[in-house]
């Protein structure tokens, strides 16, 4: 089956790409557009490790075919920080020790991202329930969420 | 050399404290590399296809409608793997045996596990390679199967080897079983003991295997060269023992593969052996081109090693008091397809813990029709501690006393004995019970369906081989390297405990990690041994270099070498009679490095002993709903004698992340096989792995008894913490409900059964 | 081996243990053995001299505790006048 040709804008960057129909838009991104940056952990949805956003939506890249993403926003972890300087986010997952082996940090930060673009005020249970989809094996959550609040707390100014 | 390095460590400025690692930026950004992240021209893509049954025989392999596929370049089957001869080698524990490893990688004559690999193919793209897999044909002769472990210890069960005849067994048994090895630790005399006993328990458990759980999937990219040069980018838990194992597989000299270290996403054990390295790299060698090989998901949990299942009973007895006088266990592990469960470390570490004049624990390593075992944190340890903690908790109960107070009762100290050989020789074990008593919470009373279990654990904790490089750069930066993989922020933790020997700040030392052909030999990245064992190769090589940078401030300052001194980062003279030179900062002495001798830079290699055991006492509280069966961690406080914590973040992440993993183990994670031996639950969406809203905040309790054989005092941290969970949650959930579970997982259903009978 | 005044002086005595099944298997059940060294390497030696094959399984296979504190087995390491030597399986890392 020929390519199918997709436009999209990619962390803010216009971007065209030719894709196989069947392609999910993880193996696009990671094998055609050098973006390794989003994981692969599952390939069916349930670890979180792909997660970006499209349309602001916070969805798993791997669900997504890249023919999908023709016409849309996409923001992925290489997006996240910008100029010379971490997003708040980055920072604190880096202060509070919030990774230790990290491939699950893209994901959840991209998530953690999305959870405060809707609610900049979480509960400590807003925040476990929202991330639920985001599997982690080495932290066991703890540092990931107090790293959450606080990234929340300061971008609130509080 | 094995030295032991003496200064004891006051006054600390960077040990102790919690600064940011030097590849946490690349982590947080997505720039870090792991296994499956790098790529090189003209690469390849590898596919593996993998047995559909559990047990079969091999008649034949069809690769020819296969390699007819356009963009098909190669396939390799075992006969591009040399046969390896049949011989255990090393140590018992852990003996390697290359016969099995190269049947594991890629099956031979038969295949002994669903998802046992039996070809791979090498081609353009992924979905070429995906196709190539269906032309295949592989002619199987399906035989009869067994996975559980005690149905695999029956007379009349399927053999996976038909000459295989139990080892350590004198006389060894006349018929071939599936029953690799039998082991027994004793002393005393558990028989009589237990007649004297007040209070008897007896139990008897069940466990289902389970997995690490990495979110990353194995992966490798393999460049072998038309000169016999091969290299290899791998994520592991040690580049050294990938390039021992692929270059026996493929019959190659050491000299001739270099292994880059990717970042690795996981390990807990898991990635101690190899699986897709030899199979990449076998088929670069066959099509000149680089070869990239990721496993999927379901390709990692139905054929990459998992923790054994179980089968155990255990016995003790103790007297009124609370002294226990007898204890005895049999352990029944299973091996996979392949022998080498960690029967004989379950064995060694169950009674541990305690002061125990007669003992006896038996072991039996059983193989069965599912993927061959591997490490997974304190292996071994953890399933043993199912079993004789509950036991003891039960006795506790009998005799009417506190299971704190009961296990503080028996604890053992330096100078105890263990039941298994030496004495111990270290504190710690007291110190954590007594952190749970001196915990505010420990107290606090519970309600309706809810019970608090406690629990303690023991594992040995490592040493060994460690190689660490300096150099000191022309601006007096410090560059650090070791061969120790690094999967929890070790780079920080060695960059930190430089910066604090040579007295210069942190941010000056730059901590990596080298590949096979830049740095000795490395041990795995396990066992607890990277901070104690790398740490003190670090340590040295500090020491090394603070005598070479005083050597050279003597030399320019005319005097000799015992007039310098080293102290907070500068070369001073020893004293005033030395004369009045002003302190030299080792961007100094860098700047003078021609005229003195050269390039600044040392290594040094250990093999580093006296590690002290990690020792792991826990309190959890649950609630059972008792119309679901559903139990929820409520609270979970977790002591650990950590020695000394050299980043206390990253001790605490270990003892948080190794009781989550506990908990999944005890509540959730099980492998769900079908009547033909295929598993049924491959994902990650139903072998259920602890998820942020099924928690609390997990509370770390860091107890430090420093190591006095450490200049910082360490003691390995990374495993004790997964031991007592599983244990402390089945005392927990028989306080809220009355019922003991004695099989893991204690999933709803089986909560709900209990709770009905 | 000469001390101070030259005098040839005994490496000290010390004790060896094995378990109960390493010793079935290479030391025809015996646990306990009193051996004259000063060192890892002399310790390895004597009982090699006893039980030929032995040192390559001991230096190969097993760690070793000297009066409770736990090493590789390394040729160097110093051993005491009535230390106690207990070499044990291998561990096992995860």
């Amino acid at each position: 089956m020929s390519k199918q040709h997709v436009s999209t804008v990619i962390n803010g960057n216009p971007v065209e790409f030719l894709c196989q129909p069947q392609q999910t838009l993880l193996d696009v991104l990671r094998n055609d557009l050098n973006m390794t940056g989003t994981k692969e952990g599952c390939g069916t949805g349930d670890c979180g490790a792909c997660s970006i956003t499209m349309d602001d939506r916070l969805v798993c890249s791997c669900l997504v075919l890249g023919v999908e993403a023709n016409g849309k926003k996409i923001e992925t972890i290489e997006g996240m920080s910008s100029g010379d300087g971490l997003h708040i986010l980055q920072q604190k997952f880096l202060e509070h020790a919030a990774l230790q082996c990290g491939i699950c940090t893209p994901g959840i930060l991209v998530a953690a991202r999305s959870l405060l673009e809707r609610n900049p005020d979480p509960t400590e249970e807003q925040v476990r329930f929202w991330l639920a989809g985001n599997l982690c094996r080495c932290t066991g959550y703890n540092k990931i969420i107090e790293a959450v609040l606080d990234a929340a707390r300061v971008m609130r100014g509080a | 050399m094995l030295t032991k390095t003496k200064f004891v460590a006051e006054d600390l400025k960077v040990v102790g404290t919690r600064p940011i690692r030097p590849d946490g930026v690349p982590k947080v950004t997505g720039m870090a590399q792991y296994g499956a992240d790098y790529s090189l021209p003209g690469m390849l893509w590898a596919k593996i296809l993998r047995s559909p049954h559990a047990h079969a025989r091999i008649r034949s392999i069809d690769v020819s409608r296969a390699l007819e596929l356009p963009g098909v370049k190669a396939i390799v089957t075992k006969d591009d793997f040399p046969e390896q001869s049949f011989d255990y080698i090393g140590p018992d524990r852990v003996a390697v045996n290359y016969w099995h490893m190269t049947r594991n990688v890629m099956a031979r004559e038969k295949v002994l596990y669903e998802g046992h690999a039996v070809a791979a193919v090498a081609a353009t793209t992924q979905s070429i390679a995906e196709q190539a897999l269906a032309l295949i044909q592989v002619d199987y002769e399906v035989l009869p199967h067994v996975i559980d472990v005690d149905d695999a210890m029956r007379p009349d069960a399927p053999l996976l080897f038909e000459d295989m005849i139990t080892r350590g067994m004198t006389p060894p048994p006349t018929k071939p079983s599936n029953i690799s090895r039998w082991a027994e630790f004793k002393t005393g005399d558990v028989d009589a003991a237990f007649a004297k006993a007040d209070a008897v328990v007896e139990l008897s458990f069940k466990t289902s295997p389970v997995h690490q759980g990495y979110i990353e999937p194995h992966a490798c990219l393999a460049r072998f060269g038309a000169d016999g040069q091969c290299e290899i980018w791998s994520s592991s838990q040690g580049h050294f023992f990938v390039r021992a194992y692929t270059a026996k597989l493929l019959g190659m000299n050491l000299g001739d593969l270099v292994v880059h270290p990717a970042e690795i996403g996981g390990g807990f054990g898991g990635k101690t052996v190899v699986y897709v390295e030899p199979v990449a790299a076998a088929l670069s060698r066959k099509t000149g081109r680089p070869v990239k090989v990721a496993m999927t998901r379901e390709d990692v949990t139905r054929a990459t090693g998992p923790t054994s299942g179980s089968s155990m009973t255990v016995k003790v007895g103790a007297t009124k008091d609370g002294k226990i006088v007898a204890a005895d266990a049999v352990f029944k592990l299973q091996a996979g397809a392949f022998p080498g469960s960690p029967v004989l470390n379950a064995c060694m570490c169950s009674f541990s813990p305690y002061e125990i004049e007669n003992v006896r624990t038996v072991g039996y390593d059983v193989v069965s029709n599912r993927p061959k075992a591997a490490a997974y944190r304190a292996p071994g340890s953890p399933i043993a501690a199912f079993a004789v903690e509950s036991v003891l908790d039960k006795l506790a109960q009998e005799i009417g006393m506190d299971p704190v107070q009961f296990r503080l009762k028996n604890a053992v100290k330096a100078g105890s004995p263990t039941f298994w050989g030496p004495k111990h020789a270290h504190d710690g074990y007291a110190e954590t019970l007594q952190a749970l008593m001196a915990h505010p919470e420990y107290q606090k009373p519970l309600g309706k369906n809810q019970g608090r279990g406690v629990a303690s654990g023991f594992w040995f904790n490592g040493g060994g081989e460690s190689t660490a490089t300096i150099h000191i750069n022309e601006d007096g930066t410090v560059m650090l390297a070791t061969g120790s993989m690094d999967v929890g922020g070790s780079r920080a933790s060695m960059a930190m405990m430089a910066a604090e020997t040579l007295g210069v700040p942190y941010e000056t030392v730059r901590s990596t990690v080298a590949d096979t052909a830049s740095i000795g030999y490395n041990h795995v990245t396990g066992g607890s041994r990277v901070t104690y064992a790398t740490g003190m190769a670090v340590i040295e090589a500090c020491q090394q270099i603070i005598k070479d940078l005083c050597h050279r401030a003597a030399l320019t300052w005319d005097v000799k070498d015992e007039d310098v001194i080293w102290e907070n980062g500068h070369a001073k003279p020893a004293s005033p009679e030395v004369g009045s030179f002003e302190p030299l900062s080792l961007k100094a002495i860098a700047a003078k490095r021609a005229v003195t001798g050269g390039p600044i830079v040392t290594e040094s290699a250990v093999n580093a002993g006296g590690m002290a055991p990690g020792f792991a006492s826990q309190f959890i509280d649950v609630e059972v709903d008792p119309e679901t069966g559903a139990v929820k961690v409520l609270r979970a406080v977790c002591a650990q004698d950590v020695g000394k914590a050299i980043h206390p973040s990253y001790c605490e992440g270990q003892i948080h992340g190794g009781v989550v993993q506990g908990i999944g183990w005890a509540l959730n994670e099980e492998y769900v096989y079908d009547k033909q031996g295929r598993l049924e639950n491959p994902g990650f969406l139903d072998y259920r792995i602890p998820v942020a809203s099924d928690l609390p905040m997990i509370e770390a309790l860091m107890v430090e008894v420093p190591n006095p054989n450490h200049p910082y005092g360490v003691k390995g941290v990374g495993e004790a913490n997964i031991i007592p969970v599983m244990a402390a949650i089945a005392n927990a959930i028989e306080r809220a409900t009355g019922k003991r579970l004695t099989q893991l997982p204690m999933s709803p259903p089986r909560v709900l059964e209990a709770l009905d009978a | 081996m000469l001390d101070e005044v030259g005098k040839l002086i005994d490496p000290p005595l010390v004790r060896v243990v094995f378990t109960a099944g390493f010793s079935n298997s290479y030391t025809g059940g015996v646990r306990e053995f009193q051996v004259r060294a000063r060192n890892m390497r002399g310790v390895i030696k004597q009982m090699d001299d006893l039980f030929p094959g032995l040192g390559e399984v001991l230096e190969e296979d097993t760690n070793v505790s000297v009066d409770g504190e736990l090493h590789e087995v390394v040729y160097t390491q110093p051993v005491y006048p009535g230390s106690e030597i207990f070499f044990m399986p291998k561990l096992e890392a995860g």
